[in-house]
């Protein structure tokens, strides 16, 4: 359910920057102008918190506060200063009225929303929820780890694609890294000395920025304790090192829940390309099939009924890569969408060699197979032309 | 209650450069260098009389302090940085501030002045003189002066910020 903050100031600058400070939130901000406001709003929102000035007219801060703990429907909502009153003597005798958290102006804004992130949830609204992101969109990537050649190998291991990595060694700069820039994932080593991931981790997921950020740790296969702790605790995941940055790039891509399908799936000239990596791995055919229906059938419904399935890239078949290309030519025939595929010399051959591939027809380039479509009938079998 | 001669000068200076310096820095990312002390003396005024109308048009927002000690102090901004400071404040455009209207700059710069004050006046109330803020309000235009009665004494701070001077002029209520 979505949170509603109540702020009570008589200056409206104080309200707007409220307002501000939470717009990145899924939270409802409301208003009042004095303390005879903020006891009719809290009355009929019943906040789930009250942000309260002091000096204020009609009625002051303090007296709102007293009569709010005096009434038995309110009492339960938490409050919390937002005042320049700040003298010691003042805020504790506040305190005794019986507030959450105190803070004086001036403020910034982080530290409004990490202190109202202790009282109540704060969940980030998705950036864009109609557009989601993908693996070709840039993201910030902060690796927190004091061997200099572990980050070498992971900015060299994702060089060739749009993310950002970021190294540290320290705990202090970690902390500096995330709050100039909020990273899209942290991967810490689980070996920094003092158990300092473990710190770390509970750090990222108290402060209301990183709270939902994924967290990778990073840790050698043999290291069962640090690697279990991890677990328990909730990192995201664990690599173990040596990285395998294949595994790396992909777990990073379903942390982020980035639409990977665009490695894959590409609609070229009202063609629907359908490309095997050269790398087939099961994580790899797995991610395909699970694209394979869905792009086919946004194809169809864009009025987009032609497919070209790719498999040059490959060097060789196995089972995993005729059972997709199977899944792909059935999927083809269901949705009424006309195929053809195109393979390298290698694949030809090695199809003739299986009862079930000996027949498939291939052609050679992707401008054929595409030109090919345009004289084929819907729906029917692979259309004739390159065989081996 | 202690008299307000009991409070030094010192006090006073590095209470208020503090508190410039803090809202400055934290709401307007901007800082604020403290310049001459332009005068202390009960006679002492500010602004200057404008020559031939050419001085600059100024926001002056002002916030009182009552209890063991009394008294208030102006903020005087120029216009063109209270515009400026505005924008930063609110994320609004200068294009957006103009269509909104001079109450929106009033607000922002009446709190920036309950800021100051406020930050200020807790220094006193730490040093052993506790009091409490009163409710902002606003002053605008470019040719006009402060003269305050025998009984106030008076201490005036300029500071330098983006290129800008502004004023902190501050009345304190002789003690009795």
């Amino acid at each position: 359910m979505r949170n509603k903050i109540l702020t009570v100031d008589d200056s409206k600058t104080v309200r707007i920057i409220v307002r501000k400070a939470f717009k990145s939130y899924d939270c409802e901000i409301l208003e009042a102008s004095n303390g005879v406001e903020g006891l009719a709003v809290a009355a009929k929102e019943m906040p789930d918190l009250i942000l309260l000035d002091i000096t204020m007219p009609v009625m002051d801060g303090v007296e709102m506060l007293t009569r709010l703990k005096a009434d038995p429907q309110l009492k339960g909502i938490p409050v919390m200063m937002l005042t320049a009153e700040g003298g010691k003597d003042n805020v504790l005798k506040i305190a005794k009225i019986g507030i959450r958290d105190y803070i004086v102006k001036p403020f910034k804004e982080e530290l409004l929303l990490e202190k109202a992130g202790r009282i109540i949830e704060l969940k980030p609204l998705s950036d864009a929820p109609s557009k989601v992101r993908s693996i070709f969109d840039a993201a910030n990537i902060l690796v927190v780890e004091d061997k200099p050649a572990i980050v070498q190998q992971i900015q060299a291991g994702l060089k060739h694609t749009p993310w950002a990595v970021h190294g540290v060694s320290t705990q202090g700069e970690a902390m500096d890294s995330w709050t100039k820039t909020p990273p899209d994932l942290i991967m810490i080593s689980l070996s920094l000395p003092e158990d300092a991931a473990f710190t770390l981790f509970r750090l990222i997921r108290s402060n209301v920025k990183t709270k939902y950020t994924p967290v990778f740790g990073l840790v050698v296969k043999t290291e069962a304790g640090p690697l279990q702790q991890a677990q328990t605790v909730g990192f995201t995941t664990v690599i173990t090192k040596p990285i395998d940055m294949g595994e790396l790039e992909s777990k990073i891509a379903k942390a982020m829940n980035l639409d990977t399908s665009l490695r894959y799936f590409k609609l070229e000239s009202d063609i629907l390309v359908m490309r095997l990596p050269e790398n087939c791995t099961p994580p790899v055919l797995a991610e395909i099939s699970n694209y394979l229906k869905p792009k086919l059938a946004e194809a169809v419904d864009a009025g987009n009924n032609k497919a070209v399935i790719d498999v040059h890239p490959l060097k060789s078949v196995h089972m995993g890569v005729i059972k997709i290309l199977m899944q792909a030519m059935v999927t083809c025939r269901e949705l009424g969408v006309q195929f053809a595929l195109v393979g390298n010399t290698q694949l030809i051959a090695e199809c003739k060699g299986f009862e079930d591939t000996r027949n498939w027809v291939f052609h050679d380039t992707l401008e054929n197979a595409k030109a090919s479509l345009g004289a084929a009938k819907p729906a029917e079998a692979a259309p004739a032309l390159a065989s081996a | 209650m202690p008299a307000t001669q009991e409070i030094s000068e010192l006090l006073i200076r590095s209470n208020i450069a503090r508190a410039v310096g803090d809202v400055f820095k934290t709401m307007l990312s901007r800082d604020a260098e403290p310049g001459i002390t332009v005068g202390d003396g009960v006679n002492s005024s500010w602004p200057p009389i404008p020559v031939d109308g050419d001085a600059i048009p100024q926001v002056v927002g002002t916030v009182g302090f009552i209890g063991d000690v009394n008294g208030l102090i102006y903020l005087y901004l120029p216009l063109p940085f209270a515009i400026a400071a505005t924008s930063h404040l609110l994320g609004m455009t200068p294009a957006e501030l103009e269509e909104a209207g001079d109450e929106v700059v009033n607000d922002a710069i009446g709190e920036i002045t309950n800021m100051t004050v406020g930050s200020f006046k807790n220094g006193l109330c730490d040093a052993g003189y506790p009091c409490k803020l009163t409710i902002p309000s606003i002053l605008r235009g470019s040719n006009f002066s402060i003269e305050p009665i025998s009984s106030v004494n008076r201490f005036i701070y300029s500071f330098e910020t983006s290129g800008h001077k502004i004023v902190a002029d501050i009345l304190l209520k002789s003690g009795e």
